[in-house]
């Protein structure tokens, strides 16, 4: 009871309270917002399936460059480029994953598979003059232009980016509780277990993969229009690959809350860390790069999965 | 025939594991697998249920050949499987295993919920529903797992050793589960070291001794047969 | 696509060998710390590069010699790689395989960007007087700093051969790599031989990194391409296969500098990563087997 009281409260403010923020404050809560919603759509298929890719930046830049380019080029307004982003990343996801996992690749292998699939196409990116080789993608500024997911201020960002990371965590309630969900779980325990119970495990990946590839691009084309500006580092680059994960990880993977709740900590430490020591680029990485580590070492479920060990009344 | 094996054979690099097995199960059988350790029971069972594939050999369930396919298909088709040592998913609770296990049989989470509770009761783990398995003992892990495995809805059930590891108390309680279990009409086959356990059980018991069958016929007869007296040599009663 | 001259694809070839014997002493390395811990230490790059930098100080303060400098450095990284197997990874040994691999993220991340915080992203360079150096074989230009550390890496490489072999450390180093739970029962002391064998890697990839500083930059970032191209090699050698790293670093040494003949830019990184990806996929054991496979 006092759980669902404290999440509509905090669903309230958060969808009360940001026209009244500072602009700074406006900005840091953007940013937790995107970074949550990556770390949910990365935790489909590293927290519930158990599949730890360490390469999302793919699906990532394949969105962001997908909808951007449609828009320059065709004039094609990033609202439906944000789709065709997405089905092309499930598209490459399908085929990364397919490939990996019909040859049995599991664990470190994996990770470092998809590691190597994001390089590539960062590589790629960087050798091509027709996306903009290094030198990258700018959305010129306009007036604001609503059907071009174009907006003169802050604030209908934060709330298109609110509405992805709500819809992110509702999709992963509702995966939770559903019969993909459960296989994906059995299979992150133990695979071989899952097929022996009936549990198509490749079939099941795969599935996790598209969601979380697709989930991933719509959130390149948000930070695509938010930012109006891409190049391959950026958006191809290990730094987002991490950012989803971290999210997830910190926050608790394999939980619905726990990538907002990463976020939530994260954020905040990254930009604390930054003010204590002014104008050192890496301070917040390398505060990540700690946290990670503590993390790991004394909470290994994450926030939430600390959270959630408190013994609760009949949870099924 | 429920199940039809015919000449299988198995070989790892030079090594023969099972060599030209053969056996029929009827529906609503209970077979019983026996023979020393390392004879090949369990890799018989990784066979059967697609963990493995045969260097030679036919299998067939149901009238149609399982060869090749992959271990979800064959549960799906009504073969399951438990492993001689047991799989739990670990961070899940015992309700949540043997839903994974129901899910076989319905897409429907309240009806896979419903089912595994159900069969959780007829196992005995009624009162640890809601227990991560991890925090489970031994005994109830095998409980566990057999009603996980009961829940994917098979017409044969594999069991490996589930015996193994259980005071005389426990095992008795695992004999009346078994008997449970076929009274509902699934077959069984069972691999086991508890000889009199299996000798009670069994309608009939196929002996397999490096890889060969080297006997089969009714629990007495088996026991008395010189081949199966000397391949156990030294061995228990 | 192939306008391959003679004489280039001597010179690639030539490029290709020197800089894979350095791949396969960082290889080898990271090697070893799988062998033996069973962790994919992402991380490695990260100490190859503080290496670098503590060559650039010991350079530029205290005009010590690279070269002199690694029987500083090699010790030091030694100790430092023990000090942070001991405090890092050792009290999570028992943790999920994915958690010790977040583990040494962390740790690179960490190292990483403690570099970019204390000393910025400029480049820096170590140039001694004899950084110019060079002759000709048949078509080919050799560079002297190059060939020494090609040289300096086989030679540390077969002095780590020769000490896994010979020595009682060694052995026992090996006995835990093949037979974790028979050497504890041999009294092996598993820590210390753990603490030993990730102290071993961080030296080997000291000494590389040390003699990779006369002709290479010195920035926060200059692990991270050594990271990948030792992840390569040790995919294509076999994972705890060691002679497997040091030819496999010849191998993507050879794929890197043809590539470049080949593609464009820096699209030869494609020719490494699709080697990647293929071995990977279809050989996980390693080119020449002994790997542990998936």
């Amino acid at each position: 009871m006092a759980a669902e009281v404290a999440g509509g409260l905090a669903l309230g403010l958060l969808l009360v309270a940001p026209p009244f923020l500072p602009p700074y404050f406006l900005e840091i809560l953007i940013s937790v917002m995107l970074f949550g919603y990556l770390g949910a759509a990365w935790n489909i298929l590293g927290g519930y399936a158990g599949q730890f890719s360490f390469g999302h930046a793919a699906y990532f830049g394949i969105g962001a460059y997908t909808s951007t380019l449609l828009f320059l080029r065709l004039g094609v307004t990033p609202w439906l480029g944000m789709l065709a982003g997405g089905a092309l990343a499930a598209a490459f996801g399908l085929l990364a994953g397919y490939l990996s996992f019909r040859y049995g690749l599991r664990g470190p292998y994996f990770s470092l598979v998809t590691l190597a699939f994001a390089e590539m196409l960062r590589v790629v990116a960087v050798n091509t003059k027709a996306v903009g080789s290094s030198l990258g993608l700018v959305i010129p500024s306009r007036e604001a232009a609503p059907i071009d997911f174009v907006f003169g201020g802050k604030l209908p960002y934060y709330y298109v980016i609110l509405a992805m990371t709500l819809g992110a965590v509702w999709i992963t309630r509702r995966l939770e509780r559903s019969k993909l969900g459960y296989a994906l779980r059995a299979i992150r325990e133990n695979e071989d277990a899952a097929e022996a119970s009936g549990v198509d495990a490749l079939g099941m990946k795969l599935r996790a993969m598209a969601l979380s590839s697709f989930l991933t691009a719509l959130g390149g084309t948000f930070y695509a229009q938010y930012f109006a500006y891409i190049d391959p580092s950026i958006t191809f680059g290990p730094a987002v690959s991490i950012q989803g994960l971290l999210q997830a990880i910190v926050g608790g993977a394999g939980t619905v809350l726990g990538p907002v709740v990463g976020a939530f900590v994260l954020t905040p430490v990254s930009e604390l860390s930054r003010a204590m020591i002014r104008g050192r680029a890496g301070v917040d990485v390398m505060v990540y790069g700690l946290v990670l580590i503590l993390v790991i070492s004394f909470l290994p479920n994450g926030l939430m999965g600390w959270v959630r060990r408190r013994p609760a009344p009949g949870r099924s | 025939m429920l199940l039809e094996v015919d000449g299988l054979t198995k070989r790892f690099g030079g090594l023969s594991a099972v060599s030209g097995f053969s056996l029929g199960v009827e529906a609503g059988e209970i077979v019983g697998l026996i023979g020393p350790n390392g004879a090949g029971k369990t890799t018989v069972f990784h066979l059967l249920s697609g963990f493995h594939a045969p260097t030679a050999g036919a299998i067939r369930f149901k009238g149609v050949s399982v060869v090749g396919a992959r271990p979800h298909e064959i549960c799906r088709r009504g073969l399951a499987r438990t492993f001689q040592i047991v799989q739990p998913f670990v961070n899940l609770t015992a309700l949540e295993n043997v839903m994974v296990g129901a899910f076989n049989r319905t897409d429907d989470p309240a009806a896979a919920r419903a089912r595994a509770g159900e069969l959780l009761e007829f196992v005995g783990l009624g009162a640890r529903r809601d227990t991560p398995a991890r925090a489970l003992t031994l005994p109830d892990r095998k409980r566990l797992e057999m009603a996980r495995g009961l829940a994917t809805g098979p017409e044969l059930l594999l069991l490996d050793e589930v015996m193994s590891g259980l005071n005389p108390t426990e095992i008795e309680a695992i004999i009346g589960l078994i008997r449970r279990i076929h009274a509902h009409g699934i077959a069984l086959l069972i691999i086991e070291h508890v000889m009199r356990a299996i000798m009670a059980l069994s309608q009939r018991i196929v002996v397999l001794h490096h890889g060969e069958k080297i006997a089969e016929g009714r629990p007495a007869d088996v026991a008395r047969d010189a081949r199966v007296i000397e391949a156990y040599l030294g061995a228990e009663p | 696509m192939f306008n391959l001259t003679g004489d280039l694809f001597l010179q690639a070839i030539v490029s290709g060998v020197l800089l894979g014997g350095v791949y396969g002493l960082v290889a080898s390395g990271l090697s070893l710390i799988f062998g033996v811990l069973r962790i994919i230490n992402f991380a490695h790059g990260a100490v190859m590069m503080l290496a670098m930098y503590a060559t650039y100080w010991l350079f530029t303060l205290l005009h010590v010699d690279p070269y002199l400098s690694i029987l500083v450095t090699g010790p030091a990284f030694f100790l430092l790689g023990m000090l942070i197997q001991r405090v890092v990874i050792e009290p999570n040994r028992f943790a999920a395989e994915h958690n010790q691999l977040l583990l040494t993220l962390g740790l690179a991340l960490f190292l990483e960007n403690l570099a970019l915080v204390l000393w910025q992203g400029d480049f820096r360079t170590v140039r001694p007087a004899y950084a110019g150096a060079s002759f000709t074989l048949g078509e080919a230009l050799v560079e002297v700093p190059r060939l020494v550390a090609c040289g300096g890496a086989v030679v540390m490489a077969v002095a780590l051969f020769g000490f896994l072999r010979l020595t009682d450390v060694g052995k026992a180093i090996r006995a835990l790599a093949e037979e974790p739970e028979g050497a504890m029962l041999m009294g092996i002391d598993v820590g210390r031989i753990r603490a030993v064998a990730f102290g071993i890697g961080a030296g080997c990839v000291a000494v590389a990194g040390a003699l990779v500083t006369p002709f290479f930059y010195v920035a926060p970032d200059v692990g991270e391409s050594f990271n990948i191209m030792a992840f390569v090699v040790v995919v294509l050698g076999g994972m705890g296969n060691f002679v497997g790293a040091l030819l496999g670093g010849f191998i993507v040494g050879l794929a890197e500098s043809l590539g470049a003949t080949a593609l464009p830019g820096s699209l030869k990184q494609l020719v490494v990563f699709a080697l990647f990806v293929l071995v990977l996929l279809f050989r996980p054991a390693g080119l020449f087997g002994g790997g542990r496979g998936r």
